[in-house]
């Protein structure tokens, strides 16, 4: 694989938590304008962790998640009464709080005569423990995806648990939510912290790989794609927000022979999509269907394997 | 014997009172009506009761236990079920999801199978439709399948806000077969309807409530001789 692909498909990777970090609020009801602050904060939490307290790799993206996931702990509450527009405002809201903060944030410390640390809109430089570590770019990217799958394993065993339909029914609808008995309070602040420990893995990701950060990375239009990524691939399984990402950005890399026309063609593509399957790509009834395809071929496969069994 | 007894109940959406010292008693094992206009907070009482609104004073008690002002999962466990009114279903949960829902709280999760099977026994039409999206049902379906998922809570009380509402003649009248059929087999029920005839049919005592006040509690031949009654909700012909 050459760097540029390796660097593609880990931008994919890195870019797939923040999608669905928002995939696990959109799944119980909420839209929100502002996962990047939780990306964001882990990105110069973990930073801060490795290049300024000498701390391992592996403690400080902990460490970063921890952070992004007490922050949404301290978001959950004040948006709680929040619903759709208003959730969207007071996340977008927070997230844009959360940049300007980093824009005037200073904490340095001299490490080897360097002055090292977040630097207001100067930015955070010097975030070297994977180059300094050799551990080379293909390696990383294992890194990413090696977490990845870890998040989509825990995503789909949420799915197939009560929690899952917990969090579906009060996507639906909160009042009837209630009435069946949820604890609408409890539920709803554990899914913004899933949410943001999701994009804080993400984001100490981030950081790591690109050793440089500042502010206006975690604009609000990194908010904007992480939820059209769930939008356009599909909300029925996590694997719609991937396909999101995955089409996002091929098409934005394959579109590059279109030169100057590149956005216009594909912002086209992007909304032809979205007339054909205005439901995401992946929408609940294409995964109904597959599921209950799954079903119809499962039980012959079942009952072979009985009959083969039959002789022992 | 009353099972719910409401004393003095005091609901209001900010400055605004809805229920003005509403003041009621649901007799065990019998039906009992709540009639009343639009707007006359009929849908606030069943809300205050099932602790989705707070009263801002009076007492709830459902067999012996205060329940005002508790949450919605503490009045659920006690065993009081809800048929809200007009936000039925999951729309886009499956006709078995929406049953498994209704038992949410419920601890013998191995008893759930077979109220489902129970369900599909006394409703065809949601075994028919059980891979289905419950939004694509029609409305008689999802009356009867928003009435199937408050009895997944196995409720002592079931609360029905209601039930008539928007539906045609012939399923309003299998809607109030199958509230008879309930209360026959042992399930209190109290009813919300603007159906005063329907309601007659089938209630034991009857509650009008008009501005947030309980303007008449009678039996069902006391309300028919009613001359207000009459002529504001049996019509003039009666």
């Amino acid at each position: 694989m050459d760097d540029h692909l390796i660097q593609v498909f880990s931008n994919v990777g890195m870019i797939s938590f923040i999608a669905l970090s928002a995939y696990v609020l959109l799944l119980t009801g909420e839209i929100s304008f502002g996962q990047q602050a939780f990306f964001a904060i882990s990105a110069y939490a973990s930073g801060i962790a490795t290049a300024m307290w000498g701390w391992a790799f592996w403690p400080g993206l902990v460490w970063g998640a921890a952070v992004a996931g007490a922050a949404a702990f301290l978001l959950a509450w004040p948006t709680l009464r929040m619903r759709g527009l208003y959730f969207a405002i007071g996340t977008l809201a927070f997230a844009e709080m959360v940049r300007l903060i980093f824009e005037i944030f200073r904490y340095q410390v001299e490490i080897e005569g360097e002055l090292v640390g977040p630097d207001g809109s100067e930015g955070f430089r010097g975030i070297r423990y994977i180059f300094e570590s050799d551990i080379s770019a293909t390696q990383y990217m294992l890194i990413i995806y090696l977490l990845l799958s870890a998040v989509l394993a825990f995503l789909f065993a949420i799915e197939r648990t009560r929690l899952g339909a917990i969090f579906r029914m009060l996507g639906e609808d909160e009042l009837l939510a209630e009435m069946q008995g949820v604890n609408r309070t409890y539920y709803k602040v554990m899914a913004t912290v899933i949410a943001g420990v999701i994009a804080g893995i993400g984001g100490a990701l981030y950081a790591h790989m690109n050793t440089y950060i500042e502010p206006k990375i975690f604009n609000v239009m990194l908010g904007v794609h992480s939820l059209a990524y769930g939008l356009i691939g599909g909300l029925g399984t996590a694997f719609g927000p991937l396909i999101g990402v995955g089409l996002d950005i091929g098409l934005l890399e394959s579109t590059r022979i279109f030169t100057g026309y590149r956005m216009v063609v594909f912002g086209g593509l992007v909304a032809l999509l979205l007339i054909f399957r205005p439901r995401g790509l992946l929408d609940e009834a294409a995964v109904h269907a597959i599921k209950s395809l799954w079903r119809r071929f499962l039980p012959a496969a079942q009952t072979q394997r009985s009959n083969n069994r039959a002789p022992d | 014997m009353a099972v719910l007894e409401i004393n003095d109940i005091v609901t209001a959406y900010g400055k605004i009172e809805a229920l003005k010292g509403v003041s009621l008693s649901v007799a065990e094992g019998k039906i009992t009506c709540l009639l009343g206009p639009n707007g006359a907070g009929k849908t606030t009482l069943m809300m205050t009761i099932s602790g989705i609104l707070k009263p801002q004073r009076g007492a709830i008690r459902f067999n012996g236990q205060d329940l005002a002002g508790k949450p919605a999962r503490t009045v659920v466990g006690q065993g009081v079920a809800l048929v809200p009114e007009n936000r039925l279903v999951f729309p886009e949960m499956t006709v078995e999801e929406n049953l498994k829902a209704g038992a949410y709280l419920r601890r013998d999760a191995g008893k759930v199978p077979s109220d489902i099977a129970s369900v599909y026994e006394r409703f065809p039409r949601l075994q028919e439709r059980r891979e289905q999206y419950a939004g694509t049902l029609s409305g008689g379906e999802q009356q009867m399948l928003a009435i199937s998922r408050a009895l997944m809570a196995r409720p002592k009380l079931l609360l029905m806000d209601e039930p008539s509402l928007g539906l045609a003649p012939l399923i309003v009248e299998d809607i109030f077969r199958i509230v008879r059929e309930l209360n026959n087999e042992g399930t209190t029920i109290f009813l919300v309807e603007q159906n005063a005839h329907m309601a007659l049919q089938v209630a034991h005592h009857f509650y009008l409530i008009e501005q947030g006040k309980i303007v008449f509690d009678g039996s069902p031949d006391e309300m028919e001789e009613d001359e207000v009654i009459k002529r504001a909700y049996l019509g003039s012909k009666v």
